[in-house]
């Protein structure tokens, strides 16, 4: 990893979901430099979590695809993973960045054959599938991986599992000595795309996601219907693994709400109708199975409305105009009852559901006031955009609650601003 | 659609919001709220109320005086706070179901014969007295109210609590005769005098 | 051409390749069979000394063209990498063993499965050549910006500041478009409590401050021609008189026109000057100046106004939007402010069905209600007047009642219709889906914004309402027409603060686009890409199928209507090719003959063999990469499927169908990507044409009197690894029931 070029023409995108993969190849396809850095052992981010986008109701991976095709052909863009960045220090087209480089174990020899993976039996928790199924502590992420490359969980390092996995590997893939390295590398223009995580269903206290086995969130859903996912492709309830075919979806999970997330988290409502059509997929479309979906208002914006109107079309969809006041758990079956009232004509209702979905909110996963200094953070930890002449751009979830054409929008236009910087860097060099 | 509000206050104007931000403990959050309906399903009386509190709010919008004043719909409120806790918009909503309370009854609108408002005045009545409650009072007053047969029947079913109280020395029959009151009686009525001149200024009720 | 080519065929023993096959015999089929110059084993070819090995033999010119025998052509990409070489991969890993049970009696056909893939790997790197980059590039570097509204000037200002010249065109006399008309804008900060000044006047000062952009106002273009790198716009002054300039890309932001009020006579617009839209009120706005508005019909000063949302929008109904356009909500509640700013007591009452302030427009919303704007939840009728005041007929939805209350101004928040030209498929589309949709006409500017010479017509392509864009998820600026990029509302309906994003991302996509058009390469998908379509004239029939189909608009055609090929406009899907009836076109690394060769390599068992062949071709970005992963679960499927990759299945001719068939092929199964209205095809069309193309070979099928089920189409999905085993084997099944090809060993 000692190995890293960069100069004070190189671009470094931090985070490889879908915004600083964007950002990395549309700079890079400019003919700049790009180094593009992601904590976790394979590019792809949040998206590759999903099952589907909404509206086309097309695969995250097919664009995925394209874009890892796309950085494969590139020369002039190099993806380190398991690497996340430790210090900023410097100014615009004059940057030295710190990275900590966390070990994979398992080197460039690597040809995903799969041997480590049969030879070790400890299992660990699949984060992949947000902790709902385990896996092997040799692993490949997931299918679609890139790079393709296994990674020994350090949880087996020291342990007679690791060297069972280093006995197996025909190839030399394996090195159980690698070790945390932190590197530093200069960096003219740095885009800041490290996207969102989930808001802490948890902390939803009425809506006991802690304490009831059924109340899930929209992510875990999407990891449902993955044919490799937790429950094979099917909507199983986590308390008795049957099959859930009355469903709550619960919007405004987190957002929209003082007490939680003060802005809208802008993809829920679409993130639902999307989930709503998974229930025909799973159970045929002329199938009793249904769904309910409580609302505040429906935020199907601009083209996303016909999506919005083929839902109401469903007559296995109903919607809600309430916000949930709390869940109760029959403890003898496990269903869940949402509680509450409608409030369009006001109507209670005590609604029994098999399963129910918290359409979770959106929050940063770094707060933009720990980034570096002259970053600045809104009231909600996102990148605000400034021009006070630095050349830390923000791009994706890392900037707002965006859905994933806005965060393309977003990170190809952070890729500008960095390109104008390098641009000034080089004519000054020149 | 006849409806005798439309008379009085124009619809969908700000003049009743007004009145109620002005006269109505915490009013002024009235117009915050979005309709999500979290208040009136957190309620643990929700099915008692004719119209609960999100409807109330949009009622106050819509410049539904009369009905809104007149309904004993915030008088269901028991303080449990639920609403408060659960509300995305952070409205005071207990608050504000009292100040409407408080409200309708000053202006003498409230329902005459709602109970929750009858024992709020007995209570009051009862304790502004002599600065101390006075439980034999309390109990005869508010079961005897509707006359001496209801009385009768209720102080029935209510027996065994009575026996309780009485035998922790909570009750003491010869009370219903002699109040005796706290150390200094003209001492408290005058400081809730005072708090009540405070109070109606902060109302812009007094000059 | 030079030297002759040599084909050096690398054969890798690593991952269970050696334990489970015998490479020994693969290298004699590549060597006797497939005639290679070079065949090599490696325990571990991935390895640097594998790599070392293959680059050897490059440096000593032994090895002209590499075909690598190993795994997938997806996997270890960085390893076999190698510049100036015609590089072919055959995938024995995932596409092979792991796909095949170890057991005695799979070992045979397992064998014959790898055998027959180093003779489709051999077959077809003879065909290949390096490619050298298309050679009519040109290097032009300006961006023509057309419309002067936020998104042009935005565009224009970022484009100048990385250091391009910019012509910025504008139809009218001023800078600005439609936020110009605004009294201010929707905020776009923290804390999103006030409308803030519109920034109009800071962009027009930005524009006129910088050396490189030139401002052409009052023009429009009149014709557009070239390719990215050498486009030929010809500017036309509303004076009369032309002026012709050369630029490198074009971006589009010709904005969108307010929808026609007098389309909703219920809601009162036109019946009385008090009813206006939100672009009306801006006007009043404007002319307040801060102060309090008045009415338009006598001058009054407004005291109450009720804001009617989704007025002509999310509506069904004859000549409404049926969709929304975003921005409304917001722009409500701005101008309710207005007036609470002006004077508090002002009633303002906004009748919603959903309330839309996405993000931080939340804060916008409190900030509304903060001052006392009023909020309902319902569906207006019907706006009347009587006595000198208006009348909003609705339905609250919250108290559950029909209500008429009276006001003094009704603003009617009305949608967003695209300024985006001609729609050129208009007339082609012609199916009951689009007379469907004709119910819902909008009305759109029908001025054509490019004029561009294309022989595929004189604009972008519309998707949806006549708004322009292509991919709208992943790759939101890919439009159908390589380097020209359109942003803001043309593209779909957005607020200033996603316009003002949009701009800025275009801007680089021209300068990408400039870039690569000046070093030959194509630009998204097939980014880098340096293979280009070449033609050969003397076999072209003129049919204009190529020209037809086209997804990009690449080709035109000259007088005779030979097709003209702008090789700069070119995405490199090959669809020209699939469409080619005569063969005359190919690219260097891809052609008739890279699979047509490959598929006749295999060694067709005869028909008493009981072993049918069939034939897959798979869209290299969804069917090949569910196959690859099928093989990483090592989830089995039949033996007797042979899969050739394919850019697209827009590019799989005809040719290579009938050629299985006549080979003795049992059957062909095409894997390709939704088509239709929710089409995932990154080449657009690719899925659609090659169903169509299918429904032709039927007949093919019929004279050579063979079963209609011998082709079948599928739509893959990238995550369709479980289903994909389960398609062939149930394919492989049915072909057992039809029995086999009757044409084998002719």
């Amino acid at each position: 990893m000692t190995d890293v070029v960069a100069t004070n023409e190189t671009v470094l995108v931090v985070g490889g979901g879908i915004s600083g993969m964007t950002a990395a190849l549309e700079t890079a396809e400019c003919g700049k430099d790009v180094i593009l850095v992601e904590k976790e052992p394979a590019l792809g981010g949040r998206v590759a979590q999903l099952y589907k986008y909404f509206p086309k109701l097309c695969h995250p991976t097919c664009g995925m695809e394209i874009n890892l095709g796309r950085i494969k052909a590139n020369p002039h863009l190099r993806v380190m993973t398991m690497t996340e960045v430790a210090a900023v220090d410097g100014k615009a087209g004059d940057y030295s960045v710190s990275l900590k480089v966390s070990p994979r174990y398992v080197n460039d020899n690597c040809t995903a054959c799969g041997a480590c993976a049969q030879a070790v039996t400890s299992e660990i928790e699949d984060p992949f599938n947000y902790g709902m199924s385990k896996m092997k502590a040799a692993y490949l992420p997931f299918n679609m991986a890139y790079p393709q490359r296994y990674v020994i969980d350090s949880s087996i390092i020291g342990t007679p599992e690791a060297d069972s996995a280093k006995a197996a590997c025909k190839y030399d893939a394996i090195d159980l000595d690698m070790k945390e390295q932190t590197i530093t590398i200069k960096a003219g223009a740095i885009i800041w795309a490290t996207g969102w995580r989930p808001y802490d269903a948890a902390k939803i206290q009425p809506y006991g996601y802690d304490r009831f086995a059924n109340v899930i969130t929209s992510l875990e859903l999407e990891r449902m219907m993955d044919k490799f996912g937790p429950t094979g492709g099917k909507f199983l309830r986590p308390s008795d693994g049957k099959e859930a075919k009355n469903l709550a979806f619960i919007q405004c999970a987190g957002s929209r709400d003082r007490n939680h997330l003060k802005h809208c988290s802008r993809i829920c409502c679409m993130a639902s109708l999307k989930q709503s059509t998974y229930i025909g997929e799973q159970f045929g479309e002329e199938s009793d199975a249904s769904a309910s979906i409580y609302y505040i208002d429906i935020r199907a914006i601009d083209r996303f409305e016909n999506f919005y109107k083929a839902v109401q079309a469903d007559p296995k969809v109903k919607f809600v105009k309430s916000k949930v006041a709390n869940i109760t758990e029959d403890p003898e079956t496990g269903d869940v009852i949402l509680h509450g009232v409608d409030t369009e004509g006001y109507h209670r209702y005590d609604n029994r559901h098999d399963l129910c979905v918290l359409a979770i909110g959106m929050e940063p996963s770094v707060d933009a006031s720990e980034i570096a200094r002259g970053v600045s953070a809104d009231m909600s930890g996102f990148i605000e955009f400034n021009n006070d002449g630095g050349a830390i751009f923000g791009a994706g979830c890392a900037t707002n609650a965006l859905d994933v054409n806005r965060s393309v929008q977003s990170a190809t236009a952070a890729a500008l601003r960095a390109v104008q910087v390098i641009n000034r860097v080089s004519a000054a060099e020149s | 659609m006849a409806d005798s509000d439309t008379a009085m206050v124009e619809r969908y104007r700000n003049s009743f919001l007004n009145e109620v931000e002005a006269n109505v403990e915490e009013g002024d959050w009235v117009k915050m709220c979005i309709q999500c309906g979290v208040c009136s399903g957190s309620c643990p009386f929700g099915p008692h109320w004719e119209h609960p509190p999100q409807e109330l709010f949009m009622m106050i919008r819509a410049g539904k005086r009369e009905a809104v004043l007149s309904t004993d719909s915030m008088w269901m409120c028991t303080s449990c706070y639920n609403c408060i806790v659960r509300c995305p918009r952070e409205i005071p909503i207990t608050h504000i179901m009292h100040g409407l309370a408080n409200y309708a009854h000053r202006l003498g609108i409230a329902p005459k014969m709602n109970p929750t408002r009858r024992f709020a005045k007995l209570f009051w009545d009862n304790i502004a007295q002599k600065g101390r409650v006075n439980e034999m009072r309390l109990s005869v007053g508010l079961y005897f109210m509707d006359g001496l047969a209801s009385g009768i029947k209720k102080s029935m079913e209510m027996a065994s609590t009575g026996w309780g109280m009485f035998r922790a020395k909570r009750m003491n029959p010869p009370t219903l005769f002699v109040h005796k009151g706290c150390k200094d009686s003209e001492g408290i009525r005058k400081m809730l005098k005072k708090a009540q001149e405070i109070e109606d200024r902060r109302k812009g009720l007094t000059v | 051409m030079g030297q002759a080519n040599r084909v050096g065929v690398y054969i890798c023993r690593g991952c269970g390749l050696g334990d489970r096959l015998d490479t020994a015999q693969l290298a004699q089929v590549a060597d006797r069979e497939g005639k290679a110059d070079i065949v090599r084993e490696h325990e571990f070819l991935c390895s640097e000394s594998g790599v070392a090995m293959i680059k050897q033999d490059v440096a000593s010119e032994a090895a002209t063209h590499v075909m690598i025998a190993a795994c997938s052509r997806r996997s270890k990409t960085d390893a076999f990498n190698f510049e100036n070489v015609a590089l072919g991969r055959t995938n024995l890993r995932e596409g092979v063993i792991w796909v095949r049970p170890d057991t005695d009696e799979a070992r045979e056909t397992t064998q014959e499965m790898a055998a027959d893939y180093v003779r489709m790997g051999c077959a077809e790197i003879k065909h290949m050549q390096v490619p050298k980059g298309n050679p009519d590039r040109g290097s032009n570097k300006r961006v023509l910006v057309v419309g002067g509204g936020v998104s042009g000037m935005t565009a224009a200002i970022e484009a100048a500041k990385t250091g391009y010249e910019v012509l910025l065109v504008e139809k009218t006399g001023v800078l600005g478009g439609m936020t110009g008309a605004l009294y201010k804008r929707v905020p776009y900060a923290e804390p999103y409590g006030d409308p803030q000044d519109t920034g109009v006047s800071a962009l027009i000062e930005a524009v006129d401050a910088d050396k490189r952009i030139s401002v052409f106002l009052n023009s429009t273009i009149s014709r557009t021609s070239g390719a990215p790198g050498q486009f030929s716009v010809d500017i036309a002054k509303e004076s009369g008189g032309t002026q012709t300039e050369n630029v490198g890309a074009i971006i589009m932001a010709s904005g969108f026109s307010n929808y026609d009020a007098n389309q909703l006579p219920e809601l009162g617009f036109g019946k009385t000057p008090d009813v206006v839209d939100q672009l009306g009120l801006e006007q009043l706005a404007k002319a307040a100046d801060g102060g309090v508005i008045q009415r338009p019909s006598d001058g009054k000063a407004v005291t109450s106004v009720t804001f009617v949302q989704c007025a002509g929008q999310r509506s069904d109904k004859p000549g409404h939007l049926p969709y929304c356009s975003g921005h409304c909500c917001n722009t409500s509640i701005k101008q309710a402010m207005y007036f609470k700013d002006a004077n508090p007591d002002i009633d303002t009452n906004i009748i919603y069905m959903d309330l839309r302030t996405p993000g931080n427009g939340e804060d916008f919303y409190r900030s509304g209600q903060r001052k006392r704007v009023t909020f309902t939840k319902g569906v207006v009728e019907e706006v009347g007047v009587a006595n000198g005041s208006l009348q909003v007929k609705f339905k609250d939805l919250i108290l559950n009642e029909d209500v008429v209350a009276d006001t003094d101004l009704v603003v009617l928040a009305t949608g967003q219709v695209a300024n985006s030209g001609v729609d050129i498929d208009a007339d082609a589309q012609a199916t009951q889906e689009d007379k469907e949709a004709k119910v819902n006409q909008i009305k759109i500017p029908v001025e054509s914004i490019l004029n561009l010479q294309y022989r595929q017509g004189p604009d972008i392509p519309h998707l949806r309402h006549g708004f322009n864009d292509s991919h709208f998820i992943c790759f939101p600026y890919e439009t159908r027409r390589s380097g020209i990029y359109s942003c803001g509302p043309v593209r779909r309906p957005m607020d200033i603060a996603q316009a003002t994003e949009d701009a800025t991302g275009a801007a680089l996509k021209a300068i990408q686009a400039v870039t690569n058009a000046s070093l030959g390469r194509a630009v998204h998908p097939r980014s880098g890409d340096l293979s280009f379509p070449t033609f050969r004239r003397e076999g072209c029939t003129q049919c204009k199928r190529c020209t037809v189909e086209c997804p990009f608009g690449a080709i035109d055609e000259d007088e005779q209507s030979y097709p003209v090929f702008n090789e700069s406009r070119c995405r490199r899907c090959g669809t020209c090719m699939g469409a080619c009836p005569v063969r005359v076109i190919s690219f260097e690394n891809y052609s008739i003959d890279t699979v047509g060769s490959q598929l006749k390599a295999v060694d067709m068992p005869d028909e008493f063999d009981e072993k049918p062949r069939i034939l897959v071709l798979a869209c290299e970005n969804d069917a090949y990469p569910a196959l690859d992963a099928a093989g990483m679960n090592r989830l089995e499927y039949s033996a007797f499927v042979r899969t050739i990759p394919v850019r697209c299945l827009g590019s799989v001719s005809n040719i290579w169908v009938t050629d299985a068939l006549n080979a003795g092929y049992d059957g062909v199964m095409l894997m390709g990507c939704k088509r239709g209205d929710d089409y995932q095809c990154h080449f657009v069309k690719g899925s659609e044409l090659a169903h169509d193309r299918m429904t032709k070979i039927d007949d093919t099928l019929q004279t050579l009197s063979l079963e209609r089920e011998r082709v079948q189409v599928y739509e893959i999905a990238i995550t369709d690894i479980q289903r994909v085993p389960e398609l062939i084997n149930d394919y492989a099944v049915k072909i057992d029931e039809i029995g086999m090809n009757p044409f084998k060993g002719f």
